[in-house]
Protein backbone atom coordinates (compact mmCIF):
# COMPACT_ATOMS: atom_id res chain seq x y z
CA UNK A 1 0.00 0.00 0.00
CA UNK A 2 1.56 3.44 -1.14
CA UNK A 3 1.76 5.61 2.18
CA UNK A 4 4.15 8.84 2.26
CA UNK A 5 4.68 9.55 5.96
CA UNK A 6 4.62 13.21 6.89
CA UNK A 7 7.60 14.71 8.78
CA UNK A 8 6.75 15.50 12.46
CA UNK A 9 3.58 17.98 13.36
CA UNK A 10 1.94 18.68 16.77
CA UNK A 11 -1.08 17.58 18.43
CA UNK A 12 -0.77 19.77 21.47
CA UNK A 13 0.51 23.57 21.81
CA UNK A 14 1.32 25.29 18.31
CA UNK A 15 -1.14 22.38 16.45
CA UNK A 16 0.73 22.10 13.23
CA UNK A 17 -1.77 18.94 12.48
CA UNK A 18 -3.39 19.30 9.29
CA UNK A 19 -4.68 16.93 6.44
CA UNK A 20 -3.80 16.33 3.10
CA UNK A 21 -5.95 16.58 0.34
CA UNK A 22 -5.50 13.19 -0.30
CA UNK A 23 -6.26 12.47 3.98
CA UNK A 24 -9.31 14.52 3.32
CA UNK A 25 -11.03 12.55 0.88
CA UNK A 26 -10.00 8.95 2.94
CA UNK A 27 -11.73 10.38 5.97
CA UNK A 28 -14.10 8.02 7.59
CA UNK A 29 -16.93 10.48 7.60
CA UNK A 30 -19.16 8.46 10.39
CA UNK A 31 -22.86 9.74 9.00
CA UNK A 32 -24.29 7.52 6.30
CA UNK A 33 -27.43 9.12 6.69
CA UNK A 34 -28.81 12.60 7.87
CA UNK A 35 -29.65 12.06 11.34
CA UNK A 36 -27.55 10.03 14.12
CA UNK A 37 -28.58 7.43 16.98
CA UNK A 38 -26.99 4.98 18.90
CA UNK A 39 -27.12 1.54 17.26
CA UNK A 40 -25.09 -1.96 17.08
CA UNK A 41 -23.60 -0.90 13.71
CA UNK A 42 -21.11 -3.51 13.67
CA UNK A 43 -19.85 -5.49 10.85
CA UNK A 44 -17.28 -7.91 9.93
CA UNK A 45 -13.71 -6.01 9.32
CA UNK A 46 -12.76 -7.48 6.21
CA UNK A 47 -10.15 -5.49 4.13
CA UNK A 48 -12.00 -2.85 1.52
CA UNK A 49 -15.04 -1.72 1.96
CA UNK A 50 -16.92 1.55 2.38
CA UNK A 51 -14.26 4.04 3.58
CA UNK A 52 -10.39 3.56 2.11
CA UNK A 53 -9.16 3.54 6.08
CA UNK A 54 -10.37 -0.07 5.90
CA UNK A 55 -7.84 -1.11 3.27
CA UNK A 56 -5.49 -2.26 5.81
CA UNK A 57 -5.97 -4.45 8.86
CA UNK A 58 -4.34 -1.58 11.19
CA UNK A 59 -4.53 1.59 9.43
CA UNK A 60 -1.45 3.63 9.13
CA UNK A 61 -1.61 7.39 7.82
CA UNK A 62 0.46 10.45 7.21
CA UNK A 63 0.40 11.67 10.76
CA UNK A 64 1.91 8.48 11.58
CA UNK A 65 5.60 9.90 13.14
CA UNK A 66 3.55 13.04 15.09
CA UNK A 67 1.15 10.62 16.09
CA UNK A 68 3.93 8.69 17.78
CA UNK A 69 5.92 11.30 19.18
CA UNK A 70 2.54 12.62 20.72
CA UNK A 71 1.86 9.56 23.07
CA UNK A 72 5.40 9.29 23.79
CA UNK A 73 5.00 12.70 25.43
CA UNK A 74 1.65 11.55 27.19
CA UNK A 75 3.06 8.24 28.74
CA UNK A 76 6.03 10.61 29.56
CA UNK A 77 3.97 12.99 31.92
CA UNK A 78 1.43 9.88 32.80
CA UNK A 79 3.26 6.18 32.78
CA UNK A 80 -0.30 4.94 33.71
CA UNK A 81 -2.23 5.77 30.76
CA UNK A 82 -0.26 2.09 30.12
CA UNK A 83 -1.60 -0.12 32.31
CA UNK A 84 -2.06 -4.35 31.90
CA UNK A 85 -2.85 -6.52 34.71
CA UNK A 86 -0.65 -9.03 35.49
CA UNK A 87 -3.16 -12.18 34.10
CA UNK A 88 -3.18 -10.82 30.79
CA UNK A 89 0.65 -11.38 29.81
CA UNK A 90 -0.57 -14.17 27.18
CA UNK A 91 -2.82 -10.97 25.81
CA UNK A 92 0.27 -9.51 24.99
CA UNK A 93 1.96 -11.72 23.35
CA UNK A 94 -1.13 -11.87 20.96
CA UNK A 95 -1.46 -8.29 20.56
CA UNK A 96 2.23 -7.96 19.04
CA UNK A 97 2.17 -10.66 17.02
CA UNK A 98 -1.23 -9.56 15.57
CA UNK A 99 -0.12 -5.80 15.03
CA UNK A 100 3.62 -6.73 14.03
CA UNK A 101 2.34 -9.39 11.43
CA UNK A 102 -0.51 -7.03 9.71
CA UNK A 103 1.81 -3.98 9.98
CA UNK A 104 4.57 -5.94 8.05
CA UNK A 105 1.63 -7.73 5.61
CA UNK A 106 0.16 -4.35 5.02
CA UNK A 107 3.25 -1.53 4.54
CA UNK A 108 6.33 -3.53 3.40
CA UNK A 109 8.29 -0.50 2.46
CA UNK A 110 7.67 0.66 6.61
CA UNK A 111 8.23 -2.56 8.52
CA UNK A 112 9.75 -5.43 8.47
CA UNK A 113 9.37 -8.67 10.29
CA UNK A 114 11.22 -11.89 10.03
CA UNK A 115 10.88 -14.78 12.67
CA UNK A 116 13.00 -17.61 13.24
CA UNK A 117 10.94 -19.74 15.59
CA UNK A 118 11.15 -17.75 18.72
CA UNK A 119 13.96 -15.40 18.02
CA UNK A 120 11.86 -12.68 15.95
CA UNK A 121 13.43 -9.30 14.36
CA UNK A 122 11.15 -5.91 13.92
CA UNK A 123 12.18 -3.27 11.99
CA UNK A 124 10.19 -0.14 11.85
CA UNK A 125 11.99 2.57 9.42
CA UNK A 126 9.53 5.46 9.90
CA UNK A 127 10.72 5.07 13.85
CA UNK A 128 13.96 3.88 13.12
CA UNK A 129 13.73 0.94 15.03
CA UNK A 130 15.65 -2.25 14.78
CA UNK A 131 14.77 -5.08 17.29
CA UNK A 132 15.72 -8.19 17.47
CA UNK A 133 14.11 -9.87 20.49
CA UNK A 134 12.51 -13.49 21.77
CA UNK A 135 9.32 -14.16 21.26
CA UNK A 136 7.55 -15.18 25.20
CA UNK A 137 11.18 -13.41 26.83
CA UNK A 138 9.50 -9.96 28.09
CA UNK A 139 13.13 -9.18 29.12
CA UNK A 140 14.04 -9.26 25.59
CA UNK A 141 12.37 -5.80 24.53
CA UNK A 142 12.96 -2.33 26.38
CA UNK A 143 8.88 -2.68 27.58
CA UNK A 144 6.27 -4.93 28.24
CA UNK A 145 5.24 -6.36 25.06
CA UNK A 146 1.67 -4.55 24.96
CA UNK A 147 3.20 -1.46 25.76
CA UNK A 148 6.39 -2.01 23.09
CA UNK A 149 4.08 -2.57 20.01
CA UNK A 150 1.37 0.16 20.65
CA UNK A 151 4.00 2.78 21.32
CA UNK A 152 4.17 2.15 17.67
CA UNK A 153 0.93 1.59 16.15
CA UNK A 154 -1.97 4.58 15.90
CA UNK A 155 -5.05 4.58 18.02
CA UNK A 156 -5.74 3.73 21.82
CA UNK A 157 -6.04 -0.02 22.43
CA UNK A 158 -7.88 -1.66 25.28
CA UNK A 159 -7.89 -5.51 26.14
CA UNK A 160 -10.83 -7.34 27.38
CA UNK A 161 -10.79 -10.83 29.28
CA UNK A 162 -13.31 -12.86 29.04
CA UNK A 163 -14.92 -14.81 32.07
CA UNK A 164 -18.30 -15.23 33.89
CA UNK A 165 -19.73 -14.52 30.44
CA UNK A 166 -18.86 -11.13 30.68
CA UNK A 167 -16.13 -8.91 29.11
CA UNK A 168 -13.03 -7.30 31.90
CA UNK A 169 -10.93 -4.46 30.61
CA UNK A 170 -7.83 -5.67 32.35
CA UNK A 171 -5.45 -3.82 30.04
CA UNK A 172 -4.95 -0.62 27.87
CA UNK A 173 -2.78 1.77 26.16
CA UNK A 174 -4.92 5.02 26.15
CA UNK A 175 -3.29 8.77 25.24
CA UNK A 176 -5.85 9.67 23.03
CA UNK A 177 -9.36 9.09 24.32
CA UNK A 178 -13.11 11.13 24.19
CA UNK A 179 -12.61 12.08 28.29
CA UNK A 180 -12.32 8.46 29.62
CA UNK A 181 -9.86 7.55 31.99
CA UNK A 182 -7.91 4.13 31.43
CA UNK A 183 -6.69 4.32 35.24
CA UNK A 184 -10.23 4.69 36.35
CA UNK A 185 -11.82 2.10 34.25
CA UNK A 186 -9.26 -0.62 34.29
CA UNK A 187 -10.91 -4.55 35.53
CA UNK A 188 -14.27 -2.85 34.92
CA UNK A 189 -17.29 -4.95 33.33
CA UNK A 190 -18.56 -4.13 29.83
CA UNK A 191 -21.56 -2.68 31.76
CA UNK A 192 -19.56 -0.59 34.05
CA UNK A 193 -17.05 1.04 31.41
CA UNK A 194 -19.66 1.96 29.39
CA UNK A 195 -21.90 3.13 32.43
CA UNK A 196 -21.78 7.05 31.61
CA UNK A 197 -23.18 6.60 28.13
CA UNK A 198 -26.59 7.90 28.26
CA UNK A 199 -29.50 6.19 26.09
CA UNK A 200 -27.77 3.16 25.23
CA UNK A 201 -28.24 1.18 28.33
CA UNK A 202 -32.09 1.71 28.42
CA UNK A 203 -32.49 1.08 24.36
CA UNK A 204 -30.51 -2.14 25.21
CA UNK A 205 -27.77 -1.48 22.59
CA UNK A 206 -25.05 -2.52 25.31
CA UNK A 207 -26.96 -6.03 26.37
CA UNK A 208 -26.92 -6.67 22.26
CA UNK A 209 -23.31 -5.70 21.73
CA UNK A 210 -21.93 -8.05 25.04
CA UNK A 211 -23.46 -11.01 23.63
CA UNK A 212 -22.41 -10.57 20.13
CA UNK A 213 -18.86 -9.72 20.92
CA UNK A 214 -18.73 -12.95 23.48
CA UNK A 215 -19.34 -15.15 20.35
CA UNK A 216 -16.31 -13.37 18.29
CA UNK A 217 -14.44 -15.86 16.88
CA UNK A 218 -10.55 -16.06 15.82
CA UNK A 219 -9.59 -14.49 12.89
CA UNK A 220 -12.63 -12.86 12.15
CA UNK A 221 -12.49 -9.06 13.59
CA UNK A 222 -15.50 -6.52 13.74
CA UNK A 223 -15.50 -2.89 13.15
CA UNK A 224 -17.93 -0.06 13.62
CA UNK A 225 -17.21 3.98 13.66
CA UNK A 226 -18.04 6.44 16.49
CA UNK A 227 -17.51 9.77 16.41
CA UNK A 228 -17.05 13.16 19.12
CA UNK A 229 -15.87 16.46 18.36
CA UNK A 230 -12.66 17.96 19.99
CA UNK A 231 -11.36 21.54 20.19
CA UNK A 232 -8.22 21.75 18.34
CA UNK A 233 -6.40 18.54 16.82
CA UNK A 234 -5.33 17.60 20.45
CA UNK A 235 -4.88 13.50 21.09
CA UNK A 236 -4.50 13.89 24.54
CA UNK A 237 -8.81 14.60 25.34
CA UNK A 238 -8.15 13.04 28.59
CA UNK A 239 -10.34 13.61 32.28
CA UNK A 240 -6.61 14.06 33.67
CA UNK A 241 -5.76 16.87 31.51
CA UNK A 242 -9.11 18.47 31.45
CA UNK A 243 -8.34 21.61 33.37
CA UNK A 244 -5.86 21.72 30.32
CA UNK A 245 -8.23 21.40 27.33
CA UNK A 246 -11.28 22.47 28.46
CA UNK A 247 -10.60 26.14 28.30
CA UNK A 248 -9.49 25.52 24.68
CA UNK A 249 -13.01 24.32 24.41
CA UNK A 250 -14.66 27.46 25.77
CA UNK A 251 -12.15 29.57 23.33
CA UNK A 252 -14.37 28.45 20.55
CA UNK A 253 -15.89 31.41 18.45
CA UNK A 254 -18.12 31.41 15.24
CA UNK A 255 -15.23 33.18 14.24
CA UNK A 256 -12.58 30.51 14.51
CA UNK A 257 -14.89 27.15 14.73
CA UNK A 258 -13.85 26.06 11.06
CA UNK A 259 -10.23 26.31 11.82
CA UNK A 260 -9.74 24.92 15.39
CA UNK A 261 -13.10 22.58 15.92
CA UNK A 262 -12.46 19.14 14.78
CA UNK A 263 -14.57 16.20 14.34
CA UNK A 264 -13.28 13.26 15.90
CA UNK A 265 -13.67 9.95 13.99
CA UNK A 266 -12.93 6.88 16.21
CA UNK A 267 -12.85 3.20 13.29
CA UNK A 268 -13.21 1.06 16.43
CA UNK A 269 -12.24 -2.33 15.81
CA UNK A 270 -12.29 -5.74 17.59
CA UNK A 271 -9.99 -8.47 17.39
CA UNK A 272 -10.46 -12.28 19.09
CA UNK A 273 -6.84 -12.89 19.72
CA UNK A 274 -5.51 -16.66 19.44
CA UNK A 275 -3.73 -17.90 22.97
CA UNK A 276 -5.23 -16.21 25.49
CA UNK A 277 -9.24 -16.16 24.37
CA UNK A 278 -8.78 -12.18 25.04
CA UNK A 279 -10.62 -9.33 22.79
CA UNK A 280 -8.10 -6.25 21.31
CA UNK A 281 -10.05 -3.45 20.77
CA UNK A 282 -8.70 -0.50 18.74
CA UNK A 283 -9.99 2.77 18.99
CA UNK A 284 -8.15 4.87 15.84
CA UNK A 285 -8.80 7.84 16.21
CA UNK A 286 -8.84 10.29 12.69
CA UNK A 287 -9.06 14.47 13.52
CA UNK A 288 -10.13 16.52 10.62
CA UNK A 289 -10.77 20.78 10.84
CA UNK A 290 -14.46 22.29 10.06
CA UNK A 291 -12.69 23.99 7.79
CA UNK A 292 -10.88 20.86 5.76
CA UNK A 293 -14.72 18.94 6.17
CA UNK A 294 -16.25 21.37 4.13
CA UNK A 295 -14.41 21.28 1.12
CA UNK A 296 -16.30 17.93 0.36
CA UNK A 297 -19.56 19.03 -0.32
CA UNK A 298 -21.39 15.82 0.44
CA UNK A 299 -20.26 15.64 3.86
CA UNK A 300 -20.42 19.59 4.64
CA UNK A 301 -24.49 19.28 3.98
CA UNK A 302 -24.53 16.11 6.22
CA UNK A 303 -23.11 17.57 9.10
CA UNK A 304 -25.31 20.36 9.09
CA UNK A 305 -28.17 17.82 9.37
CA UNK A 306 -26.93 15.83 11.68
CA UNK A 307 -25.23 18.32 13.94
CA UNK A 308 -28.53 20.50 14.15
CA UNK A 309 -31.11 17.53 14.82
CA UNK A 310 -28.56 15.55 17.23
CA UNK A 311 -30.64 14.30 20.23
CA UNK A 312 -30.01 16.71 23.29
CA UNK A 313 -28.91 13.73 25.51
CA UNK A 314 -26.69 12.56 22.75
CA UNK A 315 -24.73 16.28 22.53
CA UNK A 316 -24.61 16.91 26.08
CA UNK A 317 -23.04 13.52 26.52
CA UNK A 318 -20.49 14.24 23.93
CA UNK A 319 -19.56 17.80 25.05
CA UNK A 320 -20.99 19.50 22.16
CA UNK A 321 -23.82 22.14 23.74
CA UNK A 322 -20.82 25.25 23.95
CA UNK A 323 -20.45 25.38 20.31
CA UNK A 324 -22.86 23.16 18.98
CA UNK A 325 -25.10 25.91 17.22
CA UNK A 326 -21.41 27.13 16.29
CA UNK A 327 -21.09 24.56 13.90
CA UNK A 328 -24.45 24.72 13.18
CA UNK A 329 -23.98 27.97 11.78
CA UNK A 330 -21.35 27.09 10.17
CA UNK A 331 -21.99 24.37 7.89
CA UNK A 332 -26.08 26.02 6.98
CA UNK A 333 -24.46 27.95 4.11
CA UNK A 334 -23.79 24.62 2.84
CA UNK A 335 -26.59 22.94 2.85
CA UNK A 336 -28.90 24.31 -0.31
CA UNK A 337 -31.71 21.51 0.87
CA UNK A 338 -30.65 18.72 -2.10
CA UNK A 339 -31.30 15.12 -1.24
CA UNK A 340 -28.27 12.98 -0.20
CA UNK A 341 -27.35 9.01 -0.85
CA UNK A 342 -26.90 7.02 1.62
CA UNK A 343 -23.43 5.97 2.83
CA UNK A 344 -19.82 7.67 3.69
CA UNK A 345 -18.37 8.15 0.56
CA UNK A 346 -17.29 11.82 -0.08
CA UNK A 347 -18.66 11.06 -3.86
CA UNK A 348 -15.85 13.69 -5.47
CA UNK A 349 -12.33 12.58 -6.65
CA UNK A 350 -10.66 15.35 -6.24
CA UNK A 351 -10.91 18.86 -3.55
CA UNK B 1 -30.18 5.92 37.55
CA UNK B 2 -27.52 4.50 34.99
CA UNK B 3 -26.92 0.61 34.28
CA UNK B 4 -23.31 0.49 35.71
CA UNK B 5 -24.44 0.94 39.12
CA UNK B 6 -25.01 -1.84 41.50
CA UNK B 7 -28.10 -2.98 42.55
CA UNK B 8 -28.37 -4.07 46.56
CA UNK B 9 -31.23 -6.61 48.55
CA UNK B 10 -32.40 -5.78 51.11
CA UNK B 11 -30.50 -7.52 54.21
CA UNK B 12 -31.31 -10.86 55.33
CA UNK B 13 -28.98 -13.84 56.63
CA UNK B 14 -28.66 -16.66 54.34
CA UNK B 15 -29.96 -19.90 56.22
CA UNK B 16 -27.43 -22.19 53.84
CA UNK B 17 -23.95 -20.77 55.82
CA UNK B 18 -22.31 -23.01 57.93
CA UNK B 19 -21.25 -19.50 60.00
CA UNK B 20 -21.94 -15.77 59.45
CA UNK B 21 -19.77 -12.54 59.29
CA UNK B 22 -21.35 -9.60 59.49
CA UNK B 23 -19.70 -6.50 58.94
CA UNK B 24 -20.98 -2.58 59.31
CA UNK B 25 -19.85 0.76 59.09
CA UNK B 26 -22.48 1.29 61.45
CA UNK B 27 -22.45 1.77 65.46
CA UNK B 28 -24.94 -1.00 65.40
CA UNK B 29 -25.59 -4.04 63.02
CA UNK B 30 -29.69 -4.48 61.68
CA UNK B 31 -31.51 -4.97 65.17
CA UNK B 32 -31.50 -8.99 66.81
CA UNK B 33 -29.07 -10.25 64.44
CA UNK B 34 -26.91 -11.35 66.93
CA UNK B 35 -29.63 -14.21 68.20
CA UNK B 36 -31.03 -15.21 65.01
CA UNK B 37 -28.37 -17.74 64.48
CA UNK B 38 -25.98 -19.31 66.98
CA UNK B 39 -22.55 -19.25 64.65
CA UNK B 40 -22.96 -15.13 64.13
CA UNK B 41 -20.38 -12.80 64.32
CA UNK B 42 -20.70 -9.38 64.32
CA UNK B 43 -18.29 -6.08 63.45
CA UNK B 44 -19.62 -2.86 64.06
CA UNK B 45 -17.64 0.58 64.25
CA UNK B 46 -17.77 2.72 67.62
CA UNK B 47 -15.92 3.91 70.27
CA UNK B 48 -16.13 5.29 74.21
CA UNK B 49 -14.12 8.41 74.13
CA UNK B 50 -11.14 9.56 71.78
CA UNK B 51 -9.30 6.65 71.14
CA UNK B 52 -10.96 4.17 73.55
CA UNK B 53 -12.35 1.44 72.34
CA UNK B 54 -15.74 -0.46 73.56
CA UNK B 55 -15.13 -3.87 74.43
CA UNK B 56 -16.49 -7.20 72.78
CA UNK B 57 -19.69 -8.41 73.71
CA UNK B 58 -21.93 -11.02 73.23
CA UNK B 59 -20.97 -11.58 69.66
CA UNK B 60 -20.43 -8.62 68.47
CA UNK B 61 -16.81 -7.20 68.03
CA UNK B 62 -16.97 -2.60 68.08
CA UNK B 63 -13.90 -1.45 66.22
CA UNK B 64 -12.83 2.43 66.54
CA UNK B 65 -12.90 3.33 62.68
CA UNK B 66 -13.75 1.61 59.51
CA UNK B 67 -9.88 1.70 58.58
CA UNK B 68 -9.18 -0.39 61.39
CA UNK B 69 -12.02 -2.55 60.97
CA UNK B 70 -11.03 -3.50 57.39
CA UNK B 71 -7.34 -4.02 58.64
CA UNK B 72 -8.04 -6.95 60.30
CA UNK B 73 -10.81 -8.16 58.04
CA UNK B 74 -8.17 -9.36 55.60
CA UNK B 75 -6.42 -11.45 58.31
CA UNK B 76 -9.79 -12.78 59.29
CA UNK B 77 -10.98 -14.14 56.30
CA UNK B 78 -7.91 -15.76 55.63
CA UNK B 79 -8.67 -18.18 58.45
CA UNK B 80 -12.10 -19.27 57.02
CA UNK B 81 -12.86 -22.48 55.10
CA UNK B 82 -15.71 -23.13 53.04
CA UNK B 83 -19.34 -22.59 54.16
CA UNK B 84 -19.07 -19.05 55.44
CA UNK B 85 -21.06 -16.31 54.59
CA UNK B 86 -19.85 -12.70 54.87
CA UNK B 87 -22.56 -9.91 54.39
CA UNK B 88 -21.22 -6.01 55.06
CA UNK B 89 -23.28 -3.04 55.62
CA UNK B 90 -22.63 0.72 55.01
CA UNK B 91 -21.76 3.29 53.23
CA UNK B 92 -21.56 2.21 49.90
CA UNK B 93 -17.25 2.75 49.90
CA UNK B 94 -17.07 0.59 52.75
CA UNK B 95 -18.86 -2.26 51.13
CA UNK B 96 -17.11 -2.49 48.19
CA UNK B 97 -13.70 -2.14 50.08
CA UNK B 98 -15.12 -4.80 51.92
CA UNK B 99 -16.02 -7.05 49.63
CA UNK B 100 -12.74 -6.02 47.49
CA UNK B 101 -11.03 -7.77 51.08
CA UNK B 102 -12.93 -10.81 50.73
CA UNK B 103 -12.43 -11.43 47.05
CA UNK B 104 -8.49 -11.14 47.82
CA UNK B 105 -9.09 -13.56 50.92
CA UNK B 106 -10.18 -16.09 48.42
CA UNK B 107 -14.12 -16.17 49.19
CA UNK B 108 -16.47 -16.14 46.23
CA UNK B 109 -18.68 -13.38 44.77
CA UNK B 110 -21.89 -15.65 46.09
CA UNK B 111 -20.90 -16.04 49.39
CA UNK B 112 -20.62 -12.23 49.84
CA UNK B 113 -23.78 -9.63 49.84
CA UNK B 114 -23.42 -6.02 49.79
CA UNK B 115 -26.38 -3.86 51.79
CA UNK B 116 -26.45 -0.10 51.48
CA UNK B 117 -27.11 1.94 54.50
CA UNK B 118 -26.63 5.22 56.61
CA UNK B 119 -26.28 8.70 55.07
CA UNK B 120 -26.38 8.62 51.27
CA UNK B 121 -22.74 9.74 50.63
CA UNK B 122 -20.34 9.05 48.06
CA UNK B 123 -16.77 8.40 47.93
CA UNK B 124 -15.17 10.74 45.83
CA UNK B 125 -11.93 10.30 42.70
CA UNK B 126 -10.36 12.97 41.78
CA UNK B 127 -9.07 12.31 38.24
CA UNK B 128 -6.82 15.27 38.22
CA UNK B 129 -4.67 14.47 41.43
CA UNK B 130 -5.64 10.88 42.56
CA UNK B 131 -6.83 11.63 45.52
CA UNK B 132 -10.05 10.11 47.48
CA UNK B 133 -12.66 12.12 49.19
CA UNK B 134 -14.49 10.27 51.38
CA UNK B 135 -18.18 10.69 52.68
CA UNK B 136 -19.41 13.30 49.81
CA UNK B 137 -22.83 13.93 50.08
CA UNK B 138 -23.40 16.16 46.92
CA UNK B 139 -22.19 16.04 43.34
CA UNK B 140 -19.89 18.97 44.09
CA UNK B 141 -16.80 18.73 45.50
CA UNK B 142 -13.84 21.09 46.07
CA UNK B 143 -10.60 18.46 46.10
CA UNK B 144 -8.61 18.63 49.34
CA UNK B 145 -5.38 18.26 47.36
CA UNK B 146 -5.11 19.79 44.07
CA UNK B 147 -8.52 22.46 45.04
CA UNK B 148 -10.07 21.66 41.69
CA UNK B 149 -14.05 21.77 42.37
CA UNK B 150 -15.27 18.41 40.86
CA UNK B 151 -18.28 17.52 39.72
CA UNK B 152 -18.81 13.51 40.51
CA UNK B 153 -19.74 11.12 37.88
CA UNK B 154 -22.43 8.90 37.82
CA UNK B 155 -19.97 6.41 36.93
CA UNK B 156 -18.69 4.28 39.76
CA UNK B 157 -15.34 1.73 40.26
CA UNK B 158 -15.81 -1.11 42.43
CA UNK B 159 -12.53 -1.75 42.53
CA UNK B 160 -11.64 1.39 43.70
CA UNK B 161 -14.94 1.93 45.73
CA UNK B 162 -15.21 5.46 44.28
CA UNK B 163 -16.75 7.58 41.86
CA UNK B 164 -15.54 9.90 39.12
CA UNK B 165 -14.90 13.18 39.77
CA UNK B 166 -13.79 15.76 37.27
CA UNK B 167 -12.99 19.64 37.29
CA UNK B 168 -16.54 20.88 36.75
CA UNK B 169 -15.75 24.42 35.90
CA UNK B 170 -12.40 23.56 33.54
CA UNK B 171 -13.74 24.81 30.43
CA UNK B 172 -15.12 28.68 32.13
CA UNK B 173 -13.07 28.31 35.53
CA UNK B 174 -15.58 30.03 38.07
CA UNK B 175 -18.47 28.45 36.42
CA UNK B 176 -19.46 26.62 38.96
CA UNK B 177 -23.77 25.26 39.16
CA UNK B 178 -25.58 24.95 42.27
CA UNK B 179 -24.40 21.22 44.10
CA UNK B 180 -27.24 18.93 44.42
CA UNK B 181 -27.72 15.96 47.49
CA UNK B 182 -27.41 12.45 45.91
CA UNK B 183 -30.77 10.67 45.70
CA UNK B 184 -28.89 7.60 45.26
Amino acid sequence: MKLSLKPQETFRDDYTFSNSDEAILRFPFPFPEDSYMYSVNMEPHVRGGASPVYNAMFDIDEHYVGDMADRAITLDQDPLRCQVLPHMETAEWDTLELLMENLANDYPEHFSLTKNDDEWHWINRPLDIDQKFTFGREETLPFGPFEYITRQVQGDFSLQDQRDNNLYMDGGMVTSQADWSLNFDVGMSFHEWHGPVPLAHESGVFDRALQYLLRMQCGKPVRRLNWTMTANPRLDTSPENYPLWGPEKAAITPENVGHRMCLRVELQTLYRLPRSNAILFSIRGYLIRLEELAKVKKWAVRMHRVIRDLHPRIAEYKGLPRYRQYVVDYFAPHDDGRVLNAGIGPEQDGI
Amino acid sequence: MSKNRPVYEPFALEPSGRAHLVVTSLDAPPEGIEDSFDNIEVWTVKHNGPGVPVLAAGGVRPFRSTTELLAQLGHRLGRETAGLRFYAIGSEAFIWDAYNIGIVAGLHPSEISLHRAGPLVRRVYCSHCRTMIEGVPVNIVSCPSCEAALFVRDHFSRRLAAFMGVKVDAEVPGEIPAAEVFTS
